[in-house]
């Protein structure tokens, strides 16, 4: 199986202060992984270090084998990123967003295409032409989550996807998730909802205070991770905290 | 889709840049507008005392017997044609005059009798492309660009923008680069259009728009530099705000002040005083006091010195020109003062590109300082002419003649 995101012993530091310490996971293609922590935990980081927005004070962040800060070009065409709360543009509809956002990406922007992320992610039909002025939190969500879909990258780096969407959104995005790893698609998950990383990730990292703290894998034959196990590892870390 | 092109459907979208874009086209093209019309009403001024100086010289000829009265009555325009490019950069012709009407009397209150006027004009102000390139058009792209990483940064697009964007200077470089595309499209077009309507030469044209395209690439990086430094977009208007007003206000305001102290200047009014105060002082004074130093430059009469009538034209005409020799030192200095002045605030306008800018459109334009001394050079020559054309008539008090008078000396226009 081959290797697409790998920490490496990874250290960070921001404004001076060791925000990750020796992390070291990582994430087979075709695979979902979860890092799951509470706030302050790292998480975000360690995705902004595999797209290059930051350097590793130690260790490597590799993305398809190469160290990311020595190609980020070549990292980011690797990887399609939504980041926690994505703003999109609210002067656009949801087409001149995406067809905006691909083109920085030189992906194709046909309407088709769109049309087709747009129905995968659930978007009504009718919502599309009408400026993201207008839409719900959950809406927009739904649109930077087809716009990672759209790039077809080999690597998905999602920050928080479920936030704002409600719990039918969030089955449509758990198993859509599903769909893009079987499809190949190699994606590595932030949140800091239990249940939602047992039900999608194969492999969850525990993350306190910029540390490994456990990880949680899917037992053979079983459809999602021991949620209770994690519950009570993410608890008794954020009572010691 | 290319990058460029959603670049462009983006900048279609943005309703701000948009707003400040159609600024610009209205200040280019009523700065345009403004400059033609003025160099059009200068042009038809000029025509309309091309032709009375004309009709007024067939009128005058027969009429006067004696060459002093010829002389006397005797008007001649000169003047100084508006070039081409003038729409442009009408520079010092504002506040500095373009013609005059001038006889072979003394001639330093003649040429600077309408200094007087001038506060009036310059209490008005100048709008022209000129000042709307080298002043508002960095204000203008300091808004355009102020905030481009920063607002995205506000807004949490910033990750996503760079982390989407296929090369790593993307999408910054082609938003900057279109923003500032369409601003110079914005003031090259109205430059262009009033320059074909103007005839100007492409050469003019041409280095205009190569003046500009620096300016505005100077300012494109200061507002580049700035925004590396991730500030927030308040932060970065204050901070280019503050860059554009040292540089087009503070640094000029100081460049001014520090010419000044360094070169001292008589004005214009003093000169004009001690002449007239020189030749109305003759008419009680010996004439032996005119005569002397008259000889003393024009030796060539001396054998016509003699002055034994209570009245006599030449010495009328010597008290003129003495009046103008009192003057001679204060002129001088005036002149040369004027000329040091321009070359140090040229040399020290390198610390203020706006200033830079002006100065060198008004150059293109022939408009400037350097051109405003050239004119009043070419009075000077043409009233020495007049002069030596007078002076052995009036000495040798010979007979007005048709034939005489078609050899008198008409001002020829300097084609820039």
């Amino acid at each position: 199986m081959t290797t697409m995101l790998f920490a490496k012993a990874l250290s960070v530091e921001r404004s001076g202060q060791r925000v990750l310490n020796n992390v070291s996971f990582k994430v087979d293609q075709g695979e979902v992984q979860a890092l799951l922590g509470g706030n302050g935990a790292g998480k975000s980081t360690t995705l902004l270090t595999f797209l290059g927005f930051l350097t590793p004070a130690s260790g490597s962040a590799q993305v398809q084998g190469k160290e990311s800060r020595d190609d980020v070009g070549a990292a980011r065409r690797a990887i399609a990123y939504l980041p926690e709360a994505a703003t999109l543009y609210d002067h656009l509809n949801a087409y001149e967003n995406l067809r905006y956002f691909l083109s920085l990406a030189k992906a194709d922007a046909h309407r088709r295409t769109l049309d087709a992320a747009l129905e995968r992610v659930a978007l009504q039909a009718e919502a599309r032409e009408m400026r993201m002025h207008t839409y719900s939190k959950g809406m927009r969500q739904k649109v930077a989550i087809a716009l990672a879909i759209l790039r077809e990258s080999p690597i998905l780096l999602l920050d928080e996807p479920t936030s704002g969407l409600d719990p039918a959104a969030i089955d449509d995005f758990n198993r859509l998730v599903r769909e893009l790893a079987e499809d190949g698609r190699t994606i590595l998950l932030v949140t800091h909802d239990v249940y939602g990383a047992c039900h999608v990730a194969d492999r969850i990292h525990l993350l306190h205070k910029g540390e490994l703290a456990g990880t949680f894998d899917r037992p053979s034959g079983i459809d999602r991770i021991d949620t209770e196990a994690v519950h009570a590892a993410f608890a008794t870390h954020a009572a010691v905290s | 889709m290319t990058a460029t092109t959603g670049e462009l459907e983006f900048l279609a979208k943005d309703r701000a840049a948009l707003l400040w874009l159609g600024i610009a086209l209205l200040v280019a093209s009523l700065s345009v507008f403004l400059g033609l019309r003025e160099v059009g009403a200068q042009r038809t001024v000029l025509g309309a005392l091309v032709e009375n100086d004309r009709a007024e010289r067939e009128v005058l000829t027969g009429l006067h017997q004696d060459w002093g009265s010829v002389a006397y009555y005797t008007f001649h325009l000169t003047y100084d044609l508006p070039s081409d490019f003038a729409f442009a950069a009408l520079g010092t012709r504002d506040t500095a005059p373009w013609k005059h009407r001038v006889r072979a009397l003394a001639l330093e209150g003649q040429i600077y009798e309408t200094d007087a006027d001038n506060p009036d004009f310059a209490l008005i102000g100048r709008f022209d492309f000129a000042f709307a390139a080298s002043m508002l058009v960095p204000l203008l792209l300091i808004l355009l660009l102020h905030d481009l990483r920063s607002r995205e940064r506000t807004a949490g697009r910033y990750e996503l923008l760079s982390a989407t964007s296929a090369s790593a200077g993307s999408p910054w470089f082609a938003r900057a680069a279109l923003r500032v595309g369409a601003l110079l499209l914005c003031l090259i077009v109205p430059l262009l259009i009033g320059g074909l309507l103007a005839a100007t030469s492409a050469s003019k044209l041409a280095l205009a728009s190569l003046v500009v395209t620096l300016h505005i690439g100077f300012w494109w990086g200061v507002c580049a530099a700035i925004d590396r430094l991730c500030w927030s977009s308040p932060v970065n208007l204050t901070a280019l705000i503050g860059i554009w007003l040292a540089l087009a206000s503070i640094v000029p305001a100081t460049i001014k002040g520090s010419v000044e102290a360094a070169v001292p200047l008589p004005d214009g009014g003093t000169i004009m005083l001690t002449q007239r105060e020189a030749v109305n002082d003759a008419w009680d004074l010996p004439k032996s006091a005119t005569m002397e130093p008259f000889i003393e430059r024009h030796p060539e009469w001396a054998e016509y010195a003699e002055i034994s009538e209570s009245f006599e034209w030449k010495w009328y005409y010597a008290f003129q020109q003495v009046g103008d020799q009192v003057a001679e030192p204060l002129s001088n200095a005036y002149r040369e003062g004027r000329i040091k002045r321009d070359r140090l605030a040229g040399r020290l306008a390198w610390l203020s590109p706006p200033a830079l800018v002006e100065r060198t459109l008004q150059g293109i334009a022939g408009t400037s300082m350097t051109d405003s001394i050239a004119y009043e050079q070419r009075v000077r020559d043409f009233h020495s002419t007049l002069r030596h054309y007078y002076y052995p008539r009036l000495f040798r008090d010979e007979a007005v003649s048709d034939a005489s008078l078609r050899e008198r000396p008409e001002f020829s226009a300097m084609n820039k």
